[in-house]
């Protein structure tokens, strides 16, 4: 099989592609960069052997190659001033006394990328020698699933799509290899039409199995995932190491670089019952780095336990609604800071508690409380009360607002300047961007409502996976906007912020967790519910200033609904006293398609076929347990049906041809009646000739029918006709036969 | 087997021959369907079982003209095909046509004479024609070949080579009567032999016209395609130093037409195929000298062969 022909044009790809699935992590994974001249040099390398070139052009080719590679990537000179070449050979020679005396760290990139080409360079030869010499590749690809999935389980490498595409590699290779390996031993000549009948049941087999498994639930893991456990020990404690890079989600303290995928925690942080659900701040950022957020300084307040607290979101004209909860925090928890939810008015009950030395700290500047006992230190609080009141905002006050008198004092003056605080390299575009989203709006609550909703526009998408670092020149902001349009709440929160404060309107970055999950009535109070918050429910949110309304809430986070209780009607409507309605739900991020479906833009394009896409999955995910169980039943009617086909096939069929009056009828009747025989138990041996196997078919039943049958059949079948009416006669005889094989 | 009905011409000089040959009608058949196929035959056996006999009868029944050459070490070509012999009376050469002039002829242990000899006998065997000084002399039509091979004297024998040997339609083993059979051919060594009493069947040109019916005789693809998987499988064979050649495949075609037609039918079945195969390219396969000491005999090897090939059950899908 040394042919340039088509189908080893397929195994070469197939080749390639399953070698290629081996340098896809390393990018990902290792501090190797410009892998695309890796990926170029198996394609040459693939090419070559594929046109069968001699040796000596292989090799010139190759190394001429991997010279010029070696030079683009880490030599200033030009490829043909061969002074760079000189150095090279020098650095070979030195690297190769590091190798003998086994310094592998010492050796240089230069020389590890020669290695490293030399290790494709053999791998490419392996694959070739598998794929045409042995006919075998069973082996390189199941290392091939063995190395991607270690590499998902225990690495943040994602292996989703790779095992598809080795899959599909794989047994593309292997049914095609099987299919040369058999027409070889056993001398066949296959032409077209023979190859065309083993390869499109096997194409058809690949698509089949390979969207079965896709469609397929899963079994959920046995064990935990190990990658968090192995980045938190890497990173300390998940989000708080300061490297961007894959994070444990959950609660930190710094996001001085925000960025890089967040891997799903659900351990819980605390639970609490209330009325309703709602956001739990923890502290508020105002400093904007261009990379992520600081608190520019801090302002302590102490005060005791009974006393309210001394923080003020909205002023005292903004209607509410009492609300309290009791909070229990989860054993693990271990910041000395106390979660609340906007509008705190008092906190008690705390645990644990010291009558005589129990009081709070509040840093007005960034809304941090922390605890006491009667200690210098904070104390990680375990349990307390929060009585605090939602705000109804009226949509008619906050419309009032279109501008801000800064220079009334100077207290305000710095307080507008704390909160339009922007770094000064940001790109411009990105204020360009929020004039045009906010055109034709006068006042700040309608900039930033069109803000807000920009978000929902689909072309973000909320992902904890594909978030991009900022680089040394990016803007966080600006990445996001303008390239990656992939990320998590930071990346919209932060973004919003950093808009409406290129607009000049006074905005800061609030951290805390959402509502959490429902879980059960209380006992004591049915009315009240009782809700668990675990890492997964890490958020955060942007709050505006409006002067006259305080500090509102909003939500840019594509699928997360908080936002403020706005009243849009202009008359002040009597507040509904019906307390179940006052909090809106908050939704976990996984329900993400949902809320993107009910957004009116969408709505429009309901015939889109990404919605329709969308439907679908969320049909399946909704349903999945009934379409497996159903899928499990089909299954096993069909495998009955299958198994006991002896019994009523011969019905069917009898009644098929009852009605028909060709003579070639009996070309598919008789094949029938052979496999009926076959499942009977009576079969034909591969080099039984019919009128062989008739004699012992008659000689079993004690009959002359099938041969006599069988005697047509030969005309039909060697002579390629038969005389005009003969279908009676073999019809009675086949259905004799037929009858025979049911009794 | 099934004994189905024969073809009424074919069944009269089967049993011409058996009035002479006592069992044997295996070998009848083949021998006639070499006849009726237009090829020849290669009998391996010992001396004594009625080879003759047998070629006498056959030439006998369809009123052939009979010539039997035994083959001797000093014989030679000229011996074979004839000789021009000066006529001093008419002051010209006269040609004197060599018994190969005839219609069915006996080779009787064609092995034993120096390879120039026996190529005479096979070129004609193959060109239907002789060449003597210069002149081209057309053989008889029709033309058969019986001719035999002592299977048990090495000693001084020219053994065929393998490019003629591939001439012979089938080759074939006559083997003993059994006792049964031995002493009815007793029973009738005691009155006169019995074949000059024999009556012709058919005429020279009722055979011919046979010959010309058999050409007919339909095969079809999924038979083609069986012979050809059948052949090609003796190629790939692991006792197998050389396969047969798609003379092979001809040959075994051309066999099963005129072996379908002799039962009476115009097409061929694999059940032809199979039965023939044995006879008809045991001879044309060379063993690995491995398989030789084994003991495994080429007629093994394509059984094994048979066996392994798929028999066409479907008509092939367009």
């Amino acid at each position: 099989m040394r042919k340039r022909d088509l189908p080893s044009l397929f195994l070469y790809t197939f080749g390639f592609f399953l070698l290629w699935e081996w340098l896809r992590p390393i990018e990902q994974l290792t501090e190797t960069d410009n892998i695309e001249m890796f990926i170029f040099f198996l394609l040459l390398s693939f090419a070559i052997s594929f046109f069968h070139m001699k040796w000596p052009w292989q090799l010139i080719i190759k190394l001429v190659f991997i010279l010029y590679s070696v030079n683009r990537l880490y030599y200033q000179e030009g490829f043909f001033q061969f002074r760079w070449l000189k150095a090279f050979i020098t650095d070979g020679a030195d690297n190769i006394v590091l190798l003998a005396g086994r310094h592998w760290n010492d050796l240089s990139n230069e020389f590890r990328t020669l290695l490293f080409f030399i290790l494709l360079w053999l791998m490419v030869y392996l694959i070739h020698y598998w794929l045409l010499n042995r006919q075998r590749i069973f082996i390189f690809f199941l290392m091939t699933l063995i190395y991607i999935s270690v590499l998902d389980t225990f690495t943040p490498y994602s292996a989703k799509a790779a095992i598809v595409r080795t899959i599909i590699a794989g047994f593309a290779v292997m049914g095609m290899l099987t299919f040369y390996r058999m027409t070889r031993k056993e001398k066949v000549n296959c032409d077209s039409s023979f190859l065309r009948r083993w390869m499109v049941p096997l194409a058809g087999m690949i698509v089949f199995s390979v969207l079965v498994g896709i469609a397929a639930p899963k079994a959920a893991p046995i064990w935990p995932d190990p990658v968090p456990f192995f980045t938190a020990n890497n990173n300390k404690e998940g989000a708080e190491g300061n490297k961007a890079g894959p994070h444990k989600i959950g609660y930190g303290t710094d996001d001085t670089a925000l960025g890089g995928p967040f891997i799903g925690d659900d351990s819980p942080v605390f639970a609490y019952e209330a009325n309703g659900k709602n956001y739990w701040k923890m502290e508020t950022k105002d400093t904007y780095t261009g990379k992520g957020w600081l608190a520019s300084g801090s302002t302590l307040i102490s005060y005791r336990e009974e006393e309210f607290v001394p923080v003020t979101s909205y002023p005292e004209t903004v209607e509410t609604i009492k609300e309290s909860a009791r909070v229990i925090v989860h054993g693990k928890y271990k910041y000395n800071y106390i979660m609340y939810p906007a509008g705190i008015k008092m906190i008690s009950a705390m645990e644990p508690s010291d009558p005589d030395g129990n009081r709070f700290v509040v840093d007005a500047n960034n809304e941090r409380i922390s605890f006491f006992n009667n200690d210098q230190n904070p104390v990680v609080p375990r349990a307390f009360t929060a009585v605090y009141e939602i705000p109804k905002y009226k949509a008619a006050d906050l419309k009032q607002t279109a501008s801000f008198d800064s220079e009334k004092s100077v207290k305000d003056h710095f307080f507008y300047m704390q909160y339009t605080q922007l770094p000064d390299q940001l790109p411009d575009r990105v204020k360009v961007l929020a004039e045009e989203i906010t055109a034709g709006k006068t006042s700040w609550f309608e900039k930033a409502k069109a803000v807000e909703g920009y978000f929902g526009k689909s072309d973000y998408t909320y992902d904890q996976k594909n978030v991009a670092v900022p680089d040394t020149n990016d803007d966080y902001v600006d990445q996001f906007l303008f390239e990656t349009k992939h990320g998590y709440c930071d990346n919209f929160s932060s973004s919003m912020v950093v808009m409406l404060r290129s607009l000049g309107i006074p905005t800061r970055w609030v951290k805390g967790f959402t509502g959490g999950d429902f879980q059960e009535y209380s006992q004591d109070d049915t009315s009240k519910r009782y809700y668990q918050v675990t890492n997964n429910n890490a958020h955060s949110w942007v709050e505006v200033y409006f002067p006259n309304q305080g500090w509102v809430p909003f939500e840019p986070t594509k699928g997360f609904t908080n936002g403020a209780i706005i009243n849009y009607q202009t008359d002040a409507v009597p507040a509904s006293t019906n307390p179940q309605s006052t909090p809106p739900p908050v939704k976990k991020p996984q329900h993400v398609e949902k809320d993107v479906l009910k957004t009116p833009e969408d709505a429009k394009k309901s015939f889109d076929v990404k919605n329709i896409l969308n439907k679908a999955k969320l049909t399946l995910k909704n349903n999945w347990k009934l379409i497996f169980l159903v899928l499990v039943l089909l299954t096993g009617i069909t495998a009955t049906l299958y198994r006991i086909r002896g019994k009523w096939v011969p019905y069917c069929v009898l009644l098929l041809y009852r009605f028909k009056k060709k003579d070639e009828n009996i070309g598919a009747a008789y094949l029938i009646l052979l496999n009926q025989f076959e499942r009977y138990g009576i079969n034909r041996k591969e080099n039984q000739t019919l009128r062989n196997y008739a004699r012992y078919i008659d000689t079993f039943y004690s009959t002359r029918d099938m041969t006599r049958l069988t005697a047509y059949y030969e005309q039909y079948m060697y002579h390629q006709s038969l005389p005009k009416g003969t279908w009676k006669e073999s019809r009675e005889l086949w259905e004799n036969l037929i009858k025979k094989t049911i009794t | 087997m099934s004994r189905e009905q024969m073809n009424p011409t074919i069944e009269k000089i089967l049993v011409n021959i058996e009035k002479v040959m006592i069992g044997k009608r295996d070998v009848a058949e083949l021998s006639l369907v070499a006849l009726l196929a237009g090829g020849h035959v290669l009998l391996e056996d010992v001396p004594g079982v009625g080879k003759t006999m047998m070629v006498r009868a056959l030439a006998k029944s369809v009123n052939a003209n009979f010539r039997r050459i035994q083959f001797t070490p000093d014989l030679l070509p000229s011996d074979v095909t004839g000789i021009s012999i000066y006529n001093p009376k008419e002051m010209e050469f006269q040609f004197r046509p060599g018994p190969l002039m005839g219609n069915i002829i006996l080779a009787d242990e064609i092995n034993r004479t120096s390879p120039k000899t026996q190529s005479a006998l096979l070129e004609g065997m193959e060109e239907a024609s002789v060449t003597i000084d210069g002149v081209t002399h057309k053989l008889n039509k029709p033309f058969f070949v019986m001719a035999t091979q002592n299977p048990i004297e090495y000693e001084g024998t020219y053994p065929l080579p393998e490019a003629q040997i591939d001439r012979f339609l089938l080759k074939m083993k006559m083997g003993y009567p059994d006792l049964n059979e031995e002493i009815e051919v007793l029973n009738r060594a005691q009155r006169v032999p019995p074949i000059e009493d024999l009556n012709p069947v058919i005429d020279l040109e009722g055979l011919l016209s046979l010959q010309n019916e058999i050409k007919e005789v339909y095969v079809d693809a999924t038979i083609k395609r069986y012979i050809v998987d059948i052949v090609n499988r003796t190629r790939g064979h692991g006792s197998v130093y050389l396969g047969a050649s798609p003379r092979g495949s001809i040959s075994l075609m051309k066999a099963a037409q005129a072996y379908a037609y002799m039962y009476g039918r115009d097409y061929v079945l694999p059940d032809d195929i199979q039965y023939l195969a044995p006879f008809v390219l045991s001879h044309r396969i060379i063993l690995k000298s491995e398989a030789k000491f084994e003991g495994i005999s080429a007629e093994e090897v394509v059984n094994r062969v048979v066996t392994r090939v798929p028999v066409p059950v479907q008509r092939l899908v367009k």
